[in-house]
């Protein structure tokens, strides 16, 4: 095999990897980082998408819309999970941990009940490229890019528009945002709302990767939880993509030394040592460089 | 009269303080009359309700363990099971390779319990001496007991032995080659002195009981030491803590290798009373029914979290007589409570029983809510 195979197949990896971390940790990210909450109901949610994109695409809905129509009804979902339970356990970090894993144990056991133990399956689109004699799945730059497309609007979304500006203001200071006329209790529903959606669309695109059953969200949730652990909630952008990046040249380096759980638990041990140098995640670190520097910059106001 | 309460007072004092629920007369003749109950309940039940109970009274304990140092401490551990089933491999494969060579299953009972200790010792150095949030813990113990699991499961490859002992994968614990012994029940022995515990038996039932007592009592003692008022010091307000001059991190470890014995103890119990063991023990629902127990009965009071145990593996059997919904119905009835009485049933009722008797001091005071952020 040549160089240039080699690297391209390492790279192919890496980004593969980075795509499936930033996809599947995108929503939980942004309800923790926004509310203080983290969700472990998020894998259902996925779950619930790749349900709903299966159900769409073979009831003759095309593949893209299919995966819409997973974003916006796990995103219902969460809207009226938030109204009915999550909006009591705002900022009572263990509090929401154990009342949304209780959510999320009904919806996996719920679902068993409805759709019994048998696993759906959708074709993986886009067929494969060769490059010297190895074929890789075009599906796979198509889900990197995906994660590229949903950072940036997620980007957009809290950097332009007025909903946007809402829900920073809201998580800065939600009483004084309050007194300004925002609707908070609203903000807080859309958020929640908009991070479930991403689950959603997230499980959707894994659907067609993947073998869909009521324990679907399992396989996704124990990786997303630690990408969003080292993350940490202080910019949950920065700390999405730096987590992803540093834990994905993680597991491509170990996997292809060793094995897949060998790669599996490496990710573990590195997320520890991340978490020993920055015990606040990536994110706040990176938030109080970027005020150190602000303050330097500027001269003293005692003169 | 008076008299003798004040007596009674001084005999239960290590045992009486705030940090528990139930401190008068009544409360501990009802105690010993349920204690005899359970004790003769082996006389007007069937067989096959003493092994189930010997089985709730098993999840007491691990449901004890999580409420020690969730409720008192202020440390929640999502991967709890993980010490139980740490505990039930390791006294099965110390049994199965020793049996032969003592006839007793000594060393083994204690291996189950001091090996998840050394890795709650372990993990616990980690996390509580990087000060990690405790969020962050919760969800690393949770990884941590998943990571096992993946472990176990994928063991089914002959190589994977342990001297007598072959570990099995999915389909659990079992002996190497034919001719080792079969995973044991207990069997303790001293000298020529030996005693048979067959996870179906009676006497079985029995020894649970007594050691679901005697670990309920001796935590009673403990939370309300002076050790128990740190721990809930710890909980409230850890600056503070710290500011008077005590180890934050150092209580955090030892009572999180505490919870690892009682746990541990619960999995060697486990192991003993099915004689069997499997990765499914590190799995979510595992985990999550711990959780469960300990946050429906009340995660601020020993008794409460043993109830809860109790009562819910009581409903869950009894579901499971009716269809596939048991668990479902565990996740509702959890979400009911933290919606409507946060602090758990058994501690709402408790409570309401104390204002009526007249006892003024309410359980999980302060009521000032704090939670680590």
């Amino acid at each position: 095999m040549d160089t240039f195979a080699l690297i391209f197949g390492y790279a192919y990896q890496y980004f593969d990897n980075v795509g499936f971390l930033v996809l599947s940790a995108s929503g939980l990210i942004i309800i923790f980082g926004m509310m203080g909450v983290i969700n472990m109901a998020h894998g259902e949610l996925m779950m619930i998408g790749a349900y709903i994109t299966a159900f769409s695409y073979y009831a003759g809905v095309p593949a893209p819309i299919a995966v819409i129509f997973a974003g916006v009804g796990a995103g219902l979902v969460g809207m009226v999970l938030e109204r009915l339970v999550i909006r009591y356990f705002y900022k009572q970090l263990l509090s929401s941990l154990v009342v949304t894993w209780g959510l999320s144990l009904m919806f996996s056991q719920g679902f068993l009940l409805i759709f019994g133990p048998s696993i759906l399956n959708l074709p993986t689109p886009f067929g494969g490229f060769p490059i010297s004699e190895q074929t890789f799945g075009s599906y796979r730059l198509v889900l990197f890019g995906c994660a590229l497309a949903l950072v940036a609007g997620i980007w957009a979304l809290f950097t332009f528009t007025r909903f946007g500006t809402q829900a920073r203001a809201t998580m800065e200071d939600p009483a004084m945002a309050d007194a300004l006329g925002i609707n908070t209790r609203q903000v807080y529903s859309l958020t929640f709302g908009l991070g479930c959606a991403l689950g959603g669309i997230a499980g959707g695109l894994f659907a067609m990767t993947a073998t869909i059953s009521p324990f679907f969200g399992v396989n996704y949730t124990p990786l997303a939880f630690i990408t969003v652990v080292i993350g940490g909630g202080a910019n949950a952008i920065t700390g999405l993509i730096a987590s992803a990046l540093a834990l994905a040249g993680v597991q491509t380096v170990v996997v292809n030394a060793f094995n897949q759980y060998v790669g599996y638990i490496s990710m573990m041990a590195a997320a520890f040592l991340i978490l020993l140098a920055l015990p606040r995640g990536i994110s706040d670190y990176l938030e109080r460089r970027k005020l150190r520097a602000v303050r330097a910059s500027r001269p003293s106001p005692h003169g | 009269m008076a008299n003798a309460a004040t007596r009674l007072d001084r005999w239960l004092g290590p045992l009486n303080g705030p940090q528990t629920m139930g401190r008068g007369v009544p409360f501990w003749l009802c105690f010993i009359a349920a204690v005899v109950v359970l004790a003769i309940a082996p006389n007007f039940l069937s067989r096959y309700d003493i092994i189930n109970f010997s089985n709730f009274l098993i999840s007491g304990l691990l449901a004890l363990s999580l409420g020690l140092i969730w409720g008192y401490c202020g440390i929640l551990s999502l991967g709890q099971a993980s010490f139980f089933g740490l505990g039930g491999y390791a006294y099965g494969v110390v049994a199965m390779n020793l049996l032969r060579a003592h006839g007793n299953t000594d060393v083994a009972f204690v291996a189950g319990i001091l090996i998840p200790v050394a890795f709650a010792a372990v993990i616990g150095a980690i996390l509580f001496y990087a000060r990690l949030r405790g969020v962050y813990v919760a969800i690393l113990m949770l990884v941590i007991s998943l990571v096992i699991g993946t472990f176990l499961r994928q063991t089914a490859d002959p190589s994977y032995t342990i001297g007598a002992a072959y570990l099995g994968g999915m389909n659990g614990l079992r002996p190497t080659s034919p001719d080792d012994p079969l995973l044991p029940s207990l069997i303790f022995g001293f000298g020529d002195w030996v005693a048979e515990f067959d996870g179906r038996s009676v006497s079985f039932y029995h020894l649970v009981l007594a050691i679901v007592v005697a670990v309920y009592l001796g935590l009673r003692c403990v939370v309300n030491s002076t050790y128990g008022f740190l721990l809930v010091g710890v909980r409230e307000e850890p600056e503070r803590t710290e500011t008077f001059g005590y180890d934050v991190r150092l209580i955090q470890l030892s009572v999180f290798c505490l919870a690892a014995a009682i746990a541990g103890l619960s999995g060697v119990l486990y192991t003993a009373w099915g004689t069997y063991i499997h990765p499914d023990g590190f799995g979510v629902a595992q985990n999550i029914l711990v959780v469960i127990w300990v946050a429906v009965g009340g995660r601020k009071d020993l008794l409460a979290a043993l109830l809860g145990a109790l009562v819910l593996n009581w409903i869950s059997l009894r579901l499971a007589s009716e269809g596939e919904f048991a668990l479902l119905v565990m996740g509702a009835i959890l979400v009911g409570v933290m919606l409507l009485a946060p602090e758990g049933l058994a501690i709402a009722i408790g409570n309401r029983l104390g204002r009526l008797f007249g006892h003024g001091a309410k359980v999980g005071q302060p009521a000032v809510r704090t939670e680590e952020g």
